[in-house]
């Protein structure tokens, strides 16, 4: 029979792993969170496949493009097309028009997601301007291109087939560029380049 | 016995800086979380008279009209929020109260690790020290306590003060954490023979059930707060969308810690008050095992409702749904306390003690801070009072209310055992009413002002919401005075002359505690009671 001092110190040692293993968790949730949605779709997570399949169909659903810039952005972006109608099943090329207003080369990315937040797991990008950085330099402009698909399965869904138009939205925030030197010119700021609060 | 504790006395008798600095005591370290608690309280207290003075009427009057006027008032609502939790309601009860009673009610001479129980209590002390350091500097954070970035982020809060807040929080956090621990070991492994897991009293069942929300929350609190430490400082992006992060993320793990805190707040107030009503209605608590585990239930189901806190971010209707019903289940084991308590007075031979005035008020008042919080379970009518003072209303009733209640409560049945002396009735009693008074004057109208759409965490609001927040206000004044009546009740009971008795009251008080001597003598239970064939001893 173990001495009390001994009990102690191993129920000590037990609820030490517990607080290490929440901690853990804590972190853990990170690439968690981002699994569940890229796998389930939620909240407008649409799913990035690599070809469409070849379950075509005749019916069609409207899809419309969105685009922001993030404040201090100093981008004229917009989408090279309002909207198309787009056959389920059929992969689709759209573009987002960007150019960069100000004086000095800027990089961007974009983050993206689609209402209404259900049709996430049926909306599907084939390839996508934002899966890389965009620099431009002053007055550049450039037209990017997105390739997508949506899954006829979205009219089977009983959640989802009430849905007659998607949209694609893109919102471009500054950021730093993998080069070095151009980091010294990107170091963070205050968004609208003061602050209210005193320092 | 006495003798035998006398003699022990003669052999080590430690120096002042020895005995308060170092100290492996529970009574001691209780005593030392006890002071803290009130010291914090009267700062915490400031800061909100401070509040209430400014909105007692539209416009800004003591608060100047520019940003760092409105930073300063977003401080003080900061400030006042982590000190109230952090520093006031968990030292108090859980440093308090738990390292005073649990060894006593258990029979254990001290606490498991008696040298890590005094790291606790210094960490605590830093911890707060911190979270002052951080007002004072770079302009403090002004980010309420619940610390969302972006506002949290370093670009709309440059400068140190949100990191001090961080490293405050982390060092209190562990304080707590460290604490959860010694608890949870010294009520399993140190129960003298007979005292079963059954037998315990509902106060160590308690502190045993807030240990582990304790050690299951606060590491995920701690994990949230390094990520914004980072962002902040090292280039992280955890919660910046431009980076691939999202703010969403620190609500998740905020609230998944910040629910479990609130029920950290109020269990050990259950305990307190299963204690206080079964003494003075000389009857056992109505269904122990009811009660035992209600707090389980509580404590559990607790840790699957945190984002009833994010209804308006823009979730999914299902998930809602879930969360609202999620959270309506728990009014079901509160109400089993709730009615349990009811049935342990019905039928019992009720003293109106002053600590059992306070035990009823927080019974009536925690049920009216409870309904409001079904109200805002509903993910629909959220939707309309989220962010409002309604929401203001629910929680300090709950907390500012009905824990704060349960603490005056658990000093007063308590503070005889704890100094030898007694606290002086009338003047008691006249503190009872100026505080419970004061606080439902302060509080209810802001339940209207919050339906009526007034927003939280404003120093100035439009004329039409100017009669709840004068009444509001006066409120705050009455509190104000029922709060210093306090400290003259304190300073009253420490100079009195008049000593109590071990048992201060009768044969309701049934627990070990009140089976040593007042003040109890520096090391109790030095040679284990026996409790086998006792009763459960509540």
């Amino acid at each position: 029979m173990a001495s009390t001092r001994t009990k102690n110190r191993r129920a000590a040692m037990a609820l030490s792993v517990v607080v290490a293993a929440m901690v853990g968790l804590a972190f853990a949730s990170v690439p968690l969170y981002k699994l569940f949605c890229q796998v389930t779709g939620y909240g407008g997570t649409p799913k990035i496949k690599v070809a469409a399949g070849d379950s075509a169909s005749t019916r069609q659903i409207e899809v419309r493009f969105d685009a922001n810039v993030n404040k201090g952005m100093p981008w004229h972006f917009k989408p090279a097309q309002v909207h198309v109608t787009v056959k389920l099943g059929e992969p689709k090329l759209a573009f987002y028009r960007a150019r960069n207003d100000s004086d000095e080369t800027i990089t961007g990315t974009a983050v993206f997601n689609v209402t209404p937040y259900k049709v996430g797991p049926y909306f599907s990008k084939i390839d996508c301007f934002c899966f890389t950085e965009q620099t431009l330099k002053p007055g550049q402009e450039v037209d990017m291109p997105v390739e997508f698909f949506v899954d006829p399965e979205i009219y089977t869904d009983p959640n989802t087939k009430d849905v007659h138009a998607i949209t694609l939205s893109y919102t471009f925030y500054r950021s730093e560029p993998e080069d070095s030197d151009k980091k010294a010119e990107t170091a963070a700021r205050p968004v609208d380049g003061k602050s209210n609060i005193k320092g | 016995m006495a003798h035998a504790e006398a003699h022990h006395d003669d052999h080590h008798h430690p120096g002042f800086f020895t005995r308060w600095f170092c100290s492996t005591n529970h009574k001691d370290i209780g005593t030392l979380y006890l002071w803290v608690a009130m010291f914090a309280a009267i700062v915490g207290g400031l800061m909100s008279w401070y509040i209430r003075a400014e909105l007692a009427e539209p416009g800004l009057q003591l608060i100047s009209n520019d940003a760092e006027g409105k930073q300063f008032y977003n401080v003080l609502v900061t400030g006042h929020g982590f000190i109230m939790v952090f520093f006031v309601v968990m030292p108090a009860m859980i440093g308090g109260f738990g390292n005073w009673f649990v060894p006593l009610m258990i029979g254990a001479p001290d606490m498991a690790f008696p040298r890590m129980n005094n790291i606790s209590f210094w960490l605590l002390a830093a911890g707060f020290a911190l979270l002052l350091t951080a007002a004072f500097i770079d302009g403090g954070p002004g980010t309420g306590w619940t610390v969302y970035p972006p506002l949290s982020s370093i670009d709309f809060h440059p400068g140190r003060a949100v990191d001090f807040g961080i490293l405050s929080l982390h060092v209190a956090g562990a304080s707590s954490i460290l604490g959860a621990i010694n608890f949870i070991v010294t009520i399993f492994n140190m129960r003298a023979p007979g005292m079963t897991i059954h037998r315990m009293p509902l106060f160590v069942w308690a502190i045993l059930v807030t240990a582990f929300l304790l050690l299951l929350a606060l590491p995920v609190l701690a994990g949230g707060l390094t990520m914004l430490l980072t962002d902040r400082n090292f280039g992280t992006a955890f919660f910046n969308p431009a980076e691939g992060g999202d703010p969403v993320l620190w609500q998740h793990l905020f609230w998944f810690f910040g629910h479990p805190e609130v029920y950290i707040i109020i269990i050990p107030a259950f305990g307190i008050i299963s204690q206080i009503v079964s003494t003075f209605s000389k009857k056992p608590v109505f269904g122990y095992l009811g009660m035992a585990y209600a707090m389980a239930a509580i404590g559990v189901v607790g840790f699957v409702v945190w984002a009833h806190h994010m209804y308006t971010i823009g979730f999914n209707v299902d998930t809602r749904a879930y969360f609202t019903a999620a959270t309506m289940v728990i009014a079901v084991p509160t109400g089993v306390k709730i009615f349990s308590w009811l049935a342990t007075m019905w039928g019992g031979s009720i003293k109106f003690e002053v600590p059992m005035m306070y035990a009823l008020a927080f019974i009536f008042l925690f049920v009216v801070g409870g309904v409001t919080g079904v109200t805002l379970a509903n993910a629909s009518a959220d939707l309309v009072f989220h962010d409002t003072y309604y929401v203001v209303a629910h929680f300090h009733y709950v907390m500012g209310l009905a824990a704060i209640l349960a603490m005056f409560a658990g000093w007063y049945y308590w503070i005889g055992k704890m100094t030898g002396r007694r606290y002086p009735e009338g003047l008691a009693r006249v503190q009872f009413w100026f505080f419970v008074i004061g606080v439902n004057v302060l509080f209810f109208p802001q339940h209207f002002s919050g339906l009526a759409g007034m927003p939280r965490r404003i120093p100035d609001y439009p004329d039409a919401y100017a009669p709840f927040n004068y009444i509001s206000s006066v409120g705050a004044l009455i509190t104000a005075i029922g709060t210093l009546l306090f400290f003259v009740v304190l300073w009253r009971t420490y100079t009195s002359s008049e000593k109590v008795e071990a048992n201060q009251w009768g044969e309701g008080a049934t627990t070990l505690e009140w089976t040593v001597a007042s003040p109890a003598p520096w090391h109790t239970h030095e040679e284990l009671p026996d409790m086998t064939g006792k009763a459960p001893a509540e």
